[in-house]
């Protein structure tokens, strides 16, 4: 009876590991052209490494009309700020709606998660407007504005600052706390969980963004990394090595993130509901 | 009096409670709302960027969607886009999870590989996926080459350019679904499966009988909310086709992107984007009432 079991499992082992290298290889395949010397790009793919050579990497990130380490100091900057000023602003609403007495709050509640309903698409043409006569287009701005007011974020700190006991916030109220205090030193540590979840949500979100800073981030000093890939794909089509450097730039520090921070990268995915895409 | 008194500093109480959601209503009010409901306005004008004036043209705007062959074409492209992508991710993902959900060593390390593609952008998403279909270096051709097939132009036929993105894409984003599905596995009662088995079930009844029925609700959330978000597809379009070939992977929002940003058509922009926000919003309707159904019956 044990064997059988352990023979089954060992076909699963034998299937989930064939899935496992179909699901690496286009990424290994890709690593490995970016690291041979250039010439070997335009052939049939090989096992064996023909040569090992940093030059596409040094090519991509010295080349004058690439601005690769612009691009990438850019997406550091926009994402970390973005989330800094989203989870700030929703964290506090999420509470107002948790806990505060409020008339009328159940129904602005619901017209937040109607919008939830509507496509982002919707809005950008008004957004890109908006944006435009601000004079704020190729603005860092451009990117944090129209992102903090994040829905999801409130839906989803609402939850956690819901299951929060009451006593803390009587206590707190005795000790003489005013209410801004109250929120900020006894609620807001309490929901560090989901504060964490929605950070690396909103930071790889952010972090992967490609429709919106491509309309708004046109000079090529500003762009983002994912649009700078769009220019580095479109441009340089003829460099394969150079153009797959790129990419791994970009691909690294979001690999490493997810290394360390697995788990709570995949609790997020699952606080999120809609499993990425 | 006393009375007064109190319920004037309830009413002030009461009042700094807002202030918790000024930050929030301001950004919200005109970033979403705001925005939402010019979009309609736009929608009733011709809006060249440039143009001083925008005249009122009324329904015109959507009259000429209705006619407007390349729209229909990119919703054609769209829906066999969303539809493919999701039913293959839906079953990919539940299968592959429920064998990782049986095993007794190993899991952690699957779920670890197979989620690593999620966290590509779409951008580097599309370099890879770009060259791994590319017809002459590609290693899709050079795999199927060792079985002696001919390359195949996978990027550039007419039939096969949607099931080729959506094979990119069913590989990006499997391991997202994969996740909930495992989460869903864990919370089944372990009882019932405890039954079968000593009931003399083998594994393949208590997939179809037991699992299937238990997890439907999940499956069928994975499957709308997936098609919703394939619904919007962009950046495979953009960067590993540029819509073609001819226009045999132009998608809606491929096609608002060309209409707002290439022509600088915003009223006219403004029109397809609330067509496919019409045709979301019904889905996810659908998907309300189904889903408040199910529970009903459930519990």
């Amino acid at each position: 009876m044990k064997k059988k079991i352990d023979k089954n499992e060992l076909i699963v082992h034998i299937f989930l590991m064939i899935v496992a290298v179909f699901c690496l290889l286009p990424l290994l395949f890709c690593l490995k052209i970016s690291l041979e010397p250039s010439r070997f790009a335009f052939q049939m793919p090989t096992v064996r490494m023909n040569g090992f050579t940093l030059e596409n990497y040094i090519n991509v990130f010295s080349r004058q009309d690439l601005m690769l380490p612009n691009w990438f100091a850019n997406s550091v900057l926009v994402s970390t700020v973005l989330v800094a000023l989203q989870v700030s602003v929703v964290s506090m609403t999420a509470y107002a709606f948790a806990r505060l007495k409020m008339p009328g709050k159940e129904i602005l509640f619901s017209v937040l998660l109607f919008t939830m309903m509507i496509p982002a698409q919707v809005t950008m043409i008004p957004v890109y407007m908006i944006i435009k006569n601000l004079g704020l287009l190729d603005r860092f701005l451009a990117l944090w504005l129209p992102g903090i007011a994040n829905v999801f974020g409130v839906f989803l700190l609402r939850q956690f600052y819901s299951t929060i006991p009451g006593e803390f916030e009587e206590a707190a109220k005795i000790d003489g706390a005013g209410k801004f205090r109250t929120y900020v030193q006894i609620m807001l540590p309490q929901a560090k969980p989901g504060i964490i979840a929605l950070s690396i949500i909103s930071f790889l979100g952010s972090w992967n963004d490609l429709f919106w800073p491509l309309i708004v981030m046109n000079k090529l000093e500003m762009r983002t990394l994912p649009v700078g890939l769009t220019v580095l794909n479109g441009t340089y089509a003829t460099e394969r090595a150079l153009v797959l450097a790129g990419a791994f730039v970009a691909i690294l520090p979001a690999l490493i993130v997810y290394g360390i921070f697995q788990r709570k990268i995949i609790e997020g995915t699952m606080l999120s509901g809609i499993g990425g895409r | 009096m006393k009375r007064n008194k109190l319920t004037m500093y309830k009413v002030k109480d009461i009042g700094g409670n807002y202030l918790f959601l000024l930050p929030f209503l301001v950004f919200f009010c005109t970033f979403t709302i705001g925005p939402i409901l010019y979009s309609f306005f736009m929608s009733l004008h011709r809006w060249p960027i440039l143009a001083k004036e925008h005249p009122f043209v009324g329904l015109d705007n959507y009259r000429a969607l209705l006619k407007d062959k390349i729209w229909w074409q990119a919703l054609r492209n769209t829906l066999y886009f969303a539809t493919l992508t999701a039913v293959t991710t839906t079953i990919f993902s539940f299968v592959l999870s429920n064998f990782i959900n049986n095993l007794k060593r190993g899991a952690n390390f699957y779920r670890f590989v197979f989620y690593t593609p999620v966290v590509l952008s779409v951008a580097a998403m599309g370099i890879v996926m770009g060259w791994t279909f590319n017809t002459q270096y590609g290693i899709v051709n050079a795999f199927i080459g060792l079985f002696g097939i001919a390359p195949v132009n996978w990027l550039g036929s007419k039939e096969l350019v949607i099931p080729s993105l959506s094979l990119a894409s069913v590989w990006w984003g499997f391991g997202g679904p994969m996740i909930i599905f495992l989460a869903g596995f864990q919370n089944l009662p372990s009882s019932y499966f405890e039954a079968a088995r000593i009931d003399g079930a083998n594994n393949r009844i208590i997939f179809f009988k037991l699992t299937i029925p238990l997890m439907a609700p999940s499956i069928l959330f994975i499957i709308i909310t997936q098609f919703i978000a394939h619904l919007q597809v962009f950046g495979q379009s953009y960067l590993i086709t540029g819509g073609g070939p001819g226009r045999e992977s132009y998608t809606t929002i491929y096609y608002l992107y060309q209409t707002a940003w290439r022509y600088y058509r915003m009223g006219y922009g403004s029109t397809i984007a609330i067509g496919l926000a019409v045709i979301i919003f019904t889905i996810t309707i659908i998907q309300y009432l189904v889903g408040n159904k199910r529970a009903k019956v459930e519990y």
